[in-house]
């Protein structure tokens, strides 16, 4: 990938004003280095031994080769792949539709209307997972509403069966990210010269046209951005899963991250396991974004 | 985050965008700023509260000799329970020991686990307690993950003093490790009326098998619309109470080697556990305050569970008197078939640290031989212990109203010492995970056979 220089250049000084500068950043450089640097550099360590609690030694690779043949790590996995697959493309667009409606200039209330989407993203992700736990029960609010509205005839089991459960996720995420996404939009679209548009409509082009050949060419960096974070967050999946459905029912909705906790704390502690699966998610990460990059980025 | 933004700032067009990012950015840079200082704060902190800390342990280990104020710091979890169970023993104790200061401080025992895996991990003992409270399921774990870290108790109490089926979980290598502490003996608490409504009294529920259950079950649905019970379908508590009451687990005698694909007796509650769900009497739930809500707010009939529910039950005073407790089924066509098991139930582990014969001494005095603190223990919280002395007692013999007059500690008790002992091992949890997995493929149609075979050879890669 080109990248361009920045537009403003330091001038040139002296080596002294150089070591004045470093002195300024040593604090940061210092504490990253060991709050950062140094715990992943002792997790790959970790990563390459086996045993329970403090009984660790060195195993070489074989923690790689068992990630292969563990159905459970294969399933979280998939799980958090169909999250993936499926949340993710849907949030983008909702939350790139919304920024558009939200951005219209005869809009009444906008200011209400931004806060109320944005909220959810200020909620504590236990707090919510647990409400929406309670919503999508048996008992809850939501088959409540379904049936009284006869739209179905027997309450869904929203967290105990394994395919309503996997939907019961999604749509909590989607709830709780999509303002979040939405915001990034928005601030982009504020920055689109009116004029453009001003120019488009002079030209004949239809709203669904401006769409497609003005806003989203121009909002192409943001949604490279909020896609690639969206798909970190999601390979990060915990709070909402343990909270909502303990990655049950049997590992239908279990993800990488709570596979990880499972094997450090609920199951007897196998930390070098546990590492090895943290760095898989590591790969996955720096795979996808590379090639979000390269399908997405600027050639 | 960081680098995406810087990024972005480079190769995109707009220049509006651009500095929109620039601020964005140096939003960031202001934001690490203020992140780094609190670091630092924090770690100043952190220092000078440890240093503290140094002080006041260092005076604990090396004055033992002397007679100063010595400290000893206990874990526990649920303050209706063990919590106040360390409240009563901290007094009993005080009473005879008034040089010794006991700190108990509440944790969620998913808290207390992730601490103590943390902190013996990384070898400093420094913020863990003296004594912790572990759950019997997990006890084996952290006494073969961690050889050294607990205090050896054997010449401190006396094992053949406890319930036989507890010294499994506690005890290592011949090593007695924990103090056993409540028993989570279970039984089948009922609704009367229900019963009643459908033709049984309670006695009829004495001594049945799971069979037996069922058929009553869908006599009570179709005469009272009222389901059996609640079932969890993430939680196999019920197959682990079944196999336990024919003296099996999921591991072998030696707690590590997976016991599935030929297990009878697993096999055997799998298939009733079928029966069960297929019957359309169960209620299923997703966690814990669904659980207690559906009978006490009387959907089900039945709780098939550890007699530590006495209490939830109890809570809802309206029902008074529609209760009683029978002993808990057997497992239909298991080989050694009882009416007595255990769900739950945890036991006190002095970690081998500064202060470890205070906290031994502690424990020795209260839980491991104090009969009349037992009794108190039973009045006022529920608990039944698993000293065996501790049932001779009067506050044992206590009949109750709640439960029609019935003496559930006398019934409690004499069940405990009927619990078939097995080894859990240090698996049980991470077996249970992939056995319920093919548990809910064994109900959407997959042969049983197949369903234990697949989670046999899972287990085996899984524990290693």
């Amino acid at each position: 990938m080109k990248v361009a220089k920045p537009g403003i250049s330091i001038p040139h000084r002296g080596s002294r004003t150089k070591l004045t500068g470093w002195w300024f950043v040593i604090i940061a450089v210092v504490m990253i280095a060991a709050f950062y640097f140094y715990p992943m550099i002792q997790a790959l360590l970790l990563s390459f031994k086996t045993g329970k609690g403090a009984n660790l030694h060195y195993t070489g690779l074989d923690n790689y080769k068992r990630l292969f043949s563990d159905k459970t790590f294969l399933t979280a996995v998939k799980n958090t792949f169909i999250y993936l697959i499926i949340q993710v493309p849907i949030m983008i667009i909702l939350g790139m539709f919304i920024s558009v409606l939200l951005n219209d200039r005869n809009l009444k209330f906008k200011g209400f209307f931004r806060t109320a989407i944005f909220l959810p993203c200020v909620t504590s992700l236990v707090a919510y997972s647990i409400i929406f736990k309670y919503l999508f029960g048996t008992d809850g609010l939501v088959n409540l509403g379904l049936t009284k509205l006869h739209i179905i005839a027997e309450p869904i089991n929203w967290i105990t069966d394994p395919f309503w459960a996997k939907v019961t996720i999604i749509i909590a995420i989607t709830w709780r990210w999509t303002g979040y996404n939405m915001i990034f939009y928005l601030s982009s679209l504020q920055n689109i010269d009116n004029s453009i548009y001003e120019a488009a409509r002079i030209d004949g082009a239809s709203a669904f046209r401006q769409f497609f050949t003005i806003t989203i060419p121009l909002l192409k960096p943001i949604i490279l951005f909020t896609s690639i974070t969206s798909t970190i967050g999601t390979l990060q999946l915990f709070d909402e899963i343990v909270n909502i459905t303990k990655g049950g029912p049997g590992q239908s909705t279990m993800s990488i991250s709570q596979y990880i906790y499972n094997l450090s704390f609920k199951y007897s502690p196998d930390f070098g396991y546990a590492a090895t699966v943290s760095y898989s998610i590591v790969i996955m990460i720096i795979i996808l974004s590379f090639v979000q990059f390269k399908v997405a980025g600027d050639k | 985050m960081i680098d995406f933004v810087s990024r972005q700032t480079l190769t995109s067009r707009s220049t509006a965008i651009v500095h929109k990012y620039r601020n964005k950015k140096r939003g960031w840079t202001r934001m690490k700023k203020v992140l780094a200082i609190l670091l630092a704060s924090s770690l100043v902190l952190a220092a000078c509260s440890s240093k503290s800390d140094n002080g006041t342990e260092g005076s604990n280990g090396n004055d033992t000799a002397s007679k100063e104020t010595k400290e000893v710091t206990v874990w526990a979890w649920d303050p209706n329970f063990n919590i106040a169970a360390l409240n009563l023993a901290k007094e009993a104790y005080a009473a005879k020991n008034p040089d010794v200061k006991i700190n108990i401080e509440e944790n969620a025992q998913a808290d207390i686990v992730q601490k103590l895996n943390t902190g013996l991990n990384s070898g400093t003992t420094k913020g863990l307690p003296n004594i912790v409270l572990i759950e019997d399921y997990r006890a084996q774990s952290f006494l073969q993950a961690y050889p050294d870290a607990f205090y050896d108790l054997s010449s401190i109490i006396k094992a053949s003093d406890f319930a036989d089926y507890k010294i499994g979980p506690t005890s290592f290598d011949g090593k007695q490790y924990g103090v056993p502490f409540d028993s989570g003996v279970t039984g089948l608490y009922v609704r009367t009326d229900y019963l009643e409504q459908a033709g049984y009294k309670a006695a009829d529920l004495q001594n049945i098998d799971w069979n037996k259950l069922i058929d009553i079950g869908k006599a009570i649905k179709e005469k009272t619309g009222k389901d059996l019970l609640t079932q969890d379908p993430n939680d196999l508590g019920l197959i682990r109470m079944m196999i336990q009451s024919a003296g099996s687990w999921y591991t072998k005698e030696d707690g590590t080697t997976p016991n599935l694909a030929n297990n009878a007796e697993l096999k055997a509650a799998a298939e009733t556990y079928k029966t069960l769900m297929e019957a359309n009497i169960v209620k299923v739930t997703s966690d814990w305050s669904q659980f207690v809500g559906a009978f006490n707010s009387g959907d089900v009939a039945a709780v098939p569970t550890g007699n530590w529910i006495t209490a939830s039950v109890k809570a809802e005073a309206t029902q008074s008197g529609k209760w009683a407790i029978v002993p808990f089924p057997s497992l239909p066509g298991a080989a050694k078939a009882t009416h007595a098991s255990n769900l739950g139930g945890s036991s006190w582990y002095v970690l081998n640290t500064d202060g470890k014969e205070a906290a031994a001494d502690f424990l020795k005095q209260t839980f491991a031989s104090d009969v009349d603190l037992y009794q108190k223990l039973n009045k006022q919280i529920g608990a039944i212990g698993t000293l065996k002395a501790a049932a001779t007692g009067d506050a044992y013999q206590a009949a109750d109203d709640y439960f029609n007059g019935q003496k559930i500690a006398t019934d409690f008790a004499a069940w405990t010492e009927q619990i078939p002992r097995v080894n859990y091992g240090m698996h049980t949890y991470a077996i249970e995970d992939l056995l319920a997995v093919e548990m809910q493929n064994y109900l959407g149609g997959k042969a049983l056979d197949k369903a234990l075979a697949d989670a046999e050879s899972q287990a085996e890669t899984q524990i290693k």
